[in-house]
């Protein structure tokens, strides 16, 4: 870590540096922004479905309590 | 294909679930007592054990570790096993995963009611159980990642996403604020100092929220809030956008709690500028929760695990609109310090993480236990109360902040402040503090209701520990992008390329904020005058940590004209470079304290003042909600521990001459002597190192460095 302390004590500037961390965020952004909008609907869609190719089923709601007064 | 049998482990979810049940009542227990507390200082019971400044650690690490811990555990388990067709890698991980978890928050408990604090916020616990959560948090990464490398399902699904950032986040977070020095078993200092230490703390204090009650969080809500509507997610774009510019984006933040403070101007404005462009993946993540129940609305009419979720997801849009609201600095102005601050992180942690546990357990245990949900009714009834209670609990801690905030920048027509006894800005919101005591006290009844809910569901079940279940094996793996494969689809299926990237995204953010802090002399302009504390001071700065004081009172002086009328000269950054951890804190409760030892200041107060507030505060502060210290009179200073302390200040780089360790207890008796000598004008008998005598030494230093008066 003495390294990177020698080579940060003197540069000058240093405070501006975030300025190019934001800049590599944007462009990123960007680009993923670019490539996933590209992506065709109905891939994305098969993908959020892919939640439910499991064993589980899917129940309503009603409680045994409610169950049982309708039940009465 | 190939179909392959095998069984979910369904007992660590219960084991979480259980726990998560347990700690729940605690946290939020201990959470009334600390309300209580603020209302009504008698709840203090003058033990040293319940002061408000040991009970309100315990509140939130109970709450935010205990509680929201074993709950992120139990969705995680149950969710990640189902989503990747497999069991968890290992048994014997899991079960050290729970087991461990619940030995960090026994350990936490004690140490922190014993008065064993590093006096850092969310990160009060010692060292050796610093080590102890990294093992476990590393147990649980290796259960997590060997689960997804033996999974039998070919892509990640975006809660595992979230999942896998989590692991990394608090991990990094974790292991770099809790750099300490141990000095023995159970008292450590901080590897950083001042403003270094200050940097980190709040980069970690605002990543915890954004780690380990928001990312797992957001995991959760996309497994269990389109399993509990029935329909998929509103958008798998979206999820992919809002992820990675969520995780990149966060660790740039933390220095929002530091705005007018004693921080290079860089790092404040770095934190801005991140807390503002934070609302965009932060709503990005609410609306694909809330347009997920698109055409299911009807659904939440019936459902209490529904509406709990909508609540949640609502009141995470609100406190992530909020949150860079509260960044902007003028704003910040006035919710640093007064209790906008505490009503903030309660939307989002009653309503948020609240309402989500809450709705995962209602969906979760008929589902495990194989029955129906005991009575619907009576999880809408929690449903109410608990929503109640969070809106009791916080409109009158933003009323209470507004007001306090206005009284204490009043201004008398002559030009002096209208309220200068800070005492009276504290009683004129007790009224709202009484308020949210009742707002907690709903909050707690409607979880006790779910508590019977959930038991008597659980002992109307059957519950089987190793659930036997199929799925195809995974074949053909292709290592390269398949064709017309996008690239993020193919890190779906490289659960380790993908935790390296999330690793990278979130790291930049950190680095950019700490290396320059750290390493760049210029940042810490130091200051002649300033000398480090004498052994006395030192003593009494540990029992001022130890206890809790940073909770209540702040020693940060921001440059407003009236900050500096009432307290002083305002707080430089070369102040408190030998401030291992620094004490700056977060809400004044109480008056700040960093101009105490500035004699002939207005914040002076003699020996005698000290000794009498310590005893019964409020025979010198009629109405005060300060706790009393009677103990500090009779307790004595462990001198046994007074050399290796200067020691571990050596080595930290504290400028005590060569060998002064020898001499540290024959200084610490004479100045306390000194002390004692004063006491004694006014008829008070103490041992000159007694701990009373110690506090005021450290109260007396406070300023005093770069004070003129003298």
């Amino acid at each position: 870590m003495k390294f990177v302390g020698f080579l940060l004590e003197d540069v000058a500037g240093i405070q501006v540096y975030y300025i190019i961390g934001l800049l590599i965020f944007i462009s990123f952004f960007i680009i993923i922004l670019y490539r996933t909008l590209k992506m065709p609907k109905s891939e994305a869609e098969s993908i959020k479905n892919s939640l439910f190719n499991d064993d589980e089923k899917e129940e309503n709601n009603a409680s045994s309590e409610d169950l049982k007064s309708s039940n009465n | 294909m190939e179909l392959q049998k095998f069984y979910y482990d369904n007992k660590i979810v219960k084991q979480f679930i259980l726990a998560t049940i347990v700690w729940g009542v605690v946290g939020i227990l201990v959470g009334l007592i600390a309300a209580l507390q603020l209302a009504w200082p008698v709840f203090n019971f003058d033990l040293e054990f319940l002061t408000f400044g040991r009970v309100r650690p315990v509140h939130t690490n109970a709450i935010i570790f205990a509680f929201v811990g074993n709950a992120i555990f139990a969705g995680v388990y149950y969710s990640l096993q189902k989503l990747l067709k497999t069991r968890m890698f290992s048994d014997v991980l899991s079960q050290i995963n729970f087991w461990g978890w619940q030995l960090i928050i026994v350990s936490a408990a004690v140490t922190l009611l014993s008065g064993f604090s590093t006096g850092k916020e969310y990160a009060e616990l010692e060292w050796w159980i610093d080590i102890m959560i990294a093992v476990v948090w590393v147990v649980f990464g290796w259960n997590m990642i060997g689960t997804m490398i033996v999974r039998r399902e070919k892509h990640i699904y975006a809660a595992i996403w979230w999942y896998v950032a989590t692991f990394i986040g608090v991990a990094v977070l974790h292991v770099v604020n809790s750099f300490e020095l141990p000095v023995s078993f159970l008292k450590s200092y901080p590897l950083y100092a001042g403003a270094q230490d200050a940097v980190v703390q709040w980069w970690y204090g605002h990543n915890a929220v954004a780690f380990f009650l928001t990312t797992p969080f957001l995991g959760l809500m996309y497994y269990y809030l389109p399993k509990a509507a029935g329909r998929p997610i509103y958008s798998y774009k979206l999820s992919i956008i809002h992820f990675w510019a969520l995780i990149f984006i966060y660790m740039w933040a933390g220095p929002h709690h530091l705005l007018y403070q004693a921080l290079p101007d860089w790092a404040q404005a770095l934190g801005v500028t991140f807390s503002i462009m934070l609302l965009a993946p932060s709503w990005g993540g609410m609306i694909n929760g809330l347009l997920t129940l698109r055409g299911a609305w009807d659904k939440v009419r019936d459902s209490a695990t529904l509406k709990f979720m909508v609540v949640a997801v609502t009141a995470y849009g609100m406190s992530t609109f909020e949150g860079p609201m509260m960044s902007l600095k003028n704003v910040n102005m006035i919710s640093h310090f007064s209790d906008w601050t505490i009503a903030h992180v309660h939307i989002g942690g009653m309503g948020w993480n609240g309402g989500l546990t809450f709705g995962m357990l209602y969906w979760l245990v008929p589902k495990l236990w194989k029955t129906k949900l005991f009575s619907e009714r009576l999880a809408n009834t929690h449903f109410w109360l608990a929503t109640l209670g969070m809106l009791i609990y916080a409109i009158p801690l933003y009323w209470a902040a507004i007001t306090q905030w206005l009284m204490w920048r009043e201004y008398s027509p002559e030009g002096f402040l209208a309220y200068p006894n800070f005492l009276e800005t504290v009683t004129q919101i007790l009224p709202m503090y009484m308020f949210r005591a009742v707002g907690g006290t709903l909050y707690l009844v409607g979880f006790l209701l779910l508590v019977y809910n959930l038991f008597k569901t659980m002992g109307a079940g059957s519950f089987v520990n190793s659930e036997e279940t199929q799925a195809p094996a995974l074949v053909n793996d292709q290592s390269r992008q398949e064709a017309g494969e996008t690239k993020h689809r193919w890190l779906e299926r490289k659960p380790v390329w993908f935790a390296v990237f999330a690793f990278v995204a979130l790291a930049i953010g950190g680095a950019v904020e700490i290396i320059p802090m750290v390493f760049v002399k210029s940042n810490v302009p130091t200051i002649s005058t300033v000398t480090p504390y004498t052994p006395l001071e030192l003593e009494g700065r540990d029992i001022y940590v130890s206890e809790g004081c940073y909770v209540c009172h702040s020693q940060m002086v921001r440059p407003f004209r009236w900050e500096t009328d009432r307290y002083g000269e305002y707080s430089k950054i070369g102040e408190f470079v030998y401030d291992h951890p620094f004490q700056w804190g977060s809400r004044r409760t109480g008056p700040d304290l960093a101009r105490a030892g500035v004699v002939g200041g207005k914040m002076y107060k003699n020996a005698a003042w000290h000794y009498n507030h310590f005893q019964n505060a409020s025979s010198v502060s009629p109405g005060t909600i300060m706790p009393n210290y009677p103990w500090f009179a009779n307790k004595t200073v462990n001198l046994e521990l007074t050399p290796s302390k200067i020691r571990a200040m050596q080595t930290l780089g504290v400028p005590y001459p060569e060998g002064y360790d020898l001499r540290a207890v024959e200084d610490l008796t004479q100045q306390g002597q000194a002390i004692a000598d004063e006491l004694k004008k006014a008829n008070i008998e103490v041992e000159p190192t007694s701990q009373v005598v110690a506090v005021i030494a450290y109260l007396h230093k406070l300023g005093k460095d770069i004070s003129t008066n003298e």
